[in-house]
């Protein structure tokens, strides 16, 4: 007796009425990509997510769809996970201080208050 | 353009063998959508699918402009005698080598016939097949990876591409059933005709089976399929067409 | 789409075993999470932590490649184009959503062939709605837009949650996600709107799916120290009442607005209290189909094994043996 559904595709795969649960025995493990994606001309790329896929050329082809399917975008990139080389998370100290560093920001240079004090003066002497 | 009755007419029968094959196989391919063999690709054989549906619904509007009904009852409400799709896009899924090598000669067709009609006279086929182009190259650009690849892989895939190429084949033939209107539709310079189309399309998929290692059915010893552009179907079609059209049937008038 | 915020685990004890972990380590990851910070996978993380993310994350994307089967049941029976290309890209978008999320708990350690392998066992769960069947056409107008609306108001919350690779997942669902609910509202207004075939048809099927619809969120949360960790850690993000208030809230006037007649006469707004009143849903056929005996929880496996077992050539012909599982990056 197979499975009668009201999905005319599920009746007819004609699928045992008590299906077995025994796990599949194979694992196929594809690659791992991380899918990279511009979203117009002059724009960074940026991370959009991963994907299984069994080599780089078949990665870019899925990524269009799972992707770009549904956002405007005009290339993409793909890097396998497994080359993807990263800061440990342990070391996130040695970005600690850079926001610190006022010298390399323009905020850190005020001289209004020196302007005017000089213009002050400068009336004063006339 | 200053368009004939009887270029119309041509023109006529051109648009709805490639709108019901569109239709069909769109309709097909749909049957896979989270069935699919890879959670990736299950949705890019979805979303092409709906490509495919896009160009029939878009090829119906021109019908529509030319003096016939809206796509939704050309689409919903034809009788499988009135349908002009070949036999190739009525089969059922089958496999998934089945649905890709499908997939592969179809598209490959539709995309060399769509750069044709781009450069046609006829002004409304061609603003509709310079539209689709490049979702095309993508269906074929997917198309030849699959069928590389797996014939490539291992025995397994090997033997299922070379089977499945061996059943499709015949019935890709049946794409490019020749038509009454043939002369009419290259004279007019609407169209160079399924001949001409064909040729191509062997060149080209050669180019790929030949990188796939996969054997090419030798033409000459074949039987094309045809029938389907004059209104003979398989067995398939009418229960795909039932199928297709139980809910839009309880009631036609309906706006749903 | 997802299921209900609703964790299906029978809790043994309602101790949680982060006291066992590194108690420094433990505060400063606290302190992370209260300060609203994301944790990222290769942050240090209570195991418990891990073990419920794992079980959350991977219900959720079971429940959308399942929660593609109602509704994949009337893709090819769409009446129309508009109808039949919207439908597709819904349903594929679900495929893409569970793809999303099975990435997403694969950052926490568990490849994905083996959450898809505990699926089709019937180890791991996934939402209970779609143990229900789609019966007629007008079934998945309803699915559509009161159980996607169910499922945003769930991941609208868990976006604000405290794993990373889960908020942006869930981020990007929602943003694919509007056009659902907008598409099963427009579907729902045509058909009570329509012939009094159409309106019958949509009555039936609010009818129908109202049980289950109420099932949604879960029951009320026991109060427990498990329940609260699991607050304090954000990885449950609102209780289930509160959740089920703010769907009732939202979407019962709008339903009441087409005169559709829920099955529920004791559903009223109480003016005292503010809440909505209802009928306690039946808990124990909750139970009961979660648990393996509703109307279609053999097919979904069925059919979701028989999909794996179809395409094991294609993986296998392209797989590459020699080269490791490597986790994704975030």
């Amino acid at each position: 007796m197979s499975i009668k559904s009201i999905d005319p595709r599920v009746t007819r795969e004609s699928l045992p009425e008590q299906p077995d649960t025994n796990p599949m025995k194979e694992f196929n493990h594809w690659q791992t990509y991380e899918v990279f994606h511009q979203e117009k001309s002059g724009s960074h790329h940026i991370h959009v997510g991963s994907l299984h896929s069994p080599n780089s050329e078949m990665a870019l082809i899925l990524a269009k769809e799972q992707y770009a399917r549904r956002y405007k975008c005009v290339n993409m990139w793909v890097v396998k996970t497994a080359d993807v080389i990263t800061t440990k998370p342990e070391d996130e100290d040695i970005f600690e201080t850079a926001p610190e560093k006022i010298y390399r920001e323009a905020s850190g240079y005020k001289v209004m208050d020196r302007i005017n004090k000089f213009k002050d003066e400068q009336k004063i002497k006339k | 353009m200053n368009i004939s009755k009887s270029e119309i007419e041509a023109v006529k029968d051109l648009i709805y063998r490639m709108a019901d094959d569109e239709l069909i196989l769109g309709h097909r391919n749909s049957e896979w959508t989270g069935l699919g063999p890879i959670l990736e690709e299950d949705i890019a054989f979805s979303s092409m699918a709906q490509d495919k549906l896009g160009h029939a619904q878009a090829l119906y509007q021109i019908l529509n402009k030319l003096g016939d009904a809206d796509p939704d009852t050309l689409a919903f409400g034809r009788k499988e005698k009135d349908m002009k799709c070949c036999h190739l896009v009525e089969y059922p899924i089958g496999e998934y080598d089945f649905s890709l090598m499908r997939h592969f000669l179809f598209d490959e067709a539709e995309a060399l016939r769509f750069e044709m009609l781009s450069k046609s006279s006829f002004e409304d086929l061609a603003n509709v097949a310079k539209k689709f182009r490049g979702e095309l190259k993508y269906h074929t650009m997917h198309a030849e990876i699959w069928i590389e690849q797996l014939a490539n892989g291992n025995e397994e895939s090997k033997a299922r591409m070379q089977s499945s190429l061996n059943e499709c084949f015949p019935l890709a033939l049946g794409i490019f059933e020749p038509s009454e209107f043939e002369d009419i539709l290259i004279s007019s310079n609407i169209f160079q005709g399924e001949k001409v189309l064909m040729e191509s399309w062997l060149l080209k998929i050669e180019e790929i089976l030949e990188k796939a290692n996969l054997k090419i059915p030798d033409v000459s010893t074949l039987t094309p399929v045809y029938g389907g552009r004059k209104g003979y179907h398989t067995e398939y079609l009418k229960p795909l067409l039932d199928e297709m059209t139980e809910v839009y049937c309880i009631d036609p008038e309906a706006e749903w | 789409m997802y299921g209900g915020g609703y964790i299906f685990e029978e809790t043994k004890n309602g101790k949680s075993n982060a006291i066992e972990e590194d108690s420094n380590k433990l505060k400063h990851f606290e302190a992370k999470i209260a300060a609203g910070d994301k944790i990222e996978p290769s942050d240090w993380m209570p195991a418990e932590y891990r073990k419920q993310l794992i079980r959350m994350i991977e219900q959720h994307a079971h429940s959308e490649i399942i929660g593609a089967l109602p509704e994949g049941t009337w893709i090819t029976r769409a009446p129309g184009f508009r109808r039949k290309l919207a439908l597709m890209a819904k349903v594929q978008d679900e495929v893409g959503h569970a793809q999303l999320l099975y990435s997403a708990a694969e950052t926490l350690g568990k490849p994905r062939e083996q959450m898809i392998n505990d699926l089709i066992t019937g180890k791991s769960k996934y939402s209970n709605v779609f143990n229900y069947p789609a019966v007629t056409w007008a079934d998945t107008a309803v699915i559509a837009w009161l159980i996607d609306a169910g499922a945003i108001i769930n991941q609208v919350a868990n976006s604000k949650g405290s794993y990373g690779p889960y908020c942006r997942a869930l981020e990007r669902i929602c943003l694919e996600e509007s056009f659902h609910l907008k598409y099963g509202h427009d579907n729902v207004v045509f058909l009570a709107t329509g012939t009094s075939k159409q309106r019958e048809m949509v009555q039936e099927a609010l009818t129908r799916w109202w049980p289950p619809i109420m099932h949604f969120f879960g029951p009320s949360d026991k109060i427990s120290v498990h329940t609260e960790t699991l607050m304090r850690w954000k990885v449950k993000m609102a209780s289930n009442d509160d959740m089920r208030q703010k769907f009732l809230d939202m979407y019962v006037p709008k339903i009441w607005d087409l005169k559709l007649i829920i099955p529920d006469e004791n559903l009223n707004k109480n003016e005292q209290t503010g809440k909505w009143d209802y009928t306690e849903p039946d808990w124990d056929e909750f139970k009961k189909v979660i648990n393996g005996d509703g109307p279609c929880n053999k097919e979904r496996l069925a059919i979701r094994r028989r999909s794996e077992e179809k395409g094991e050539w294609v993986r296998r012909a392209l797989m590459q043996p020699s080269e490791k599982y490597v986790m994704p990056l975030a």
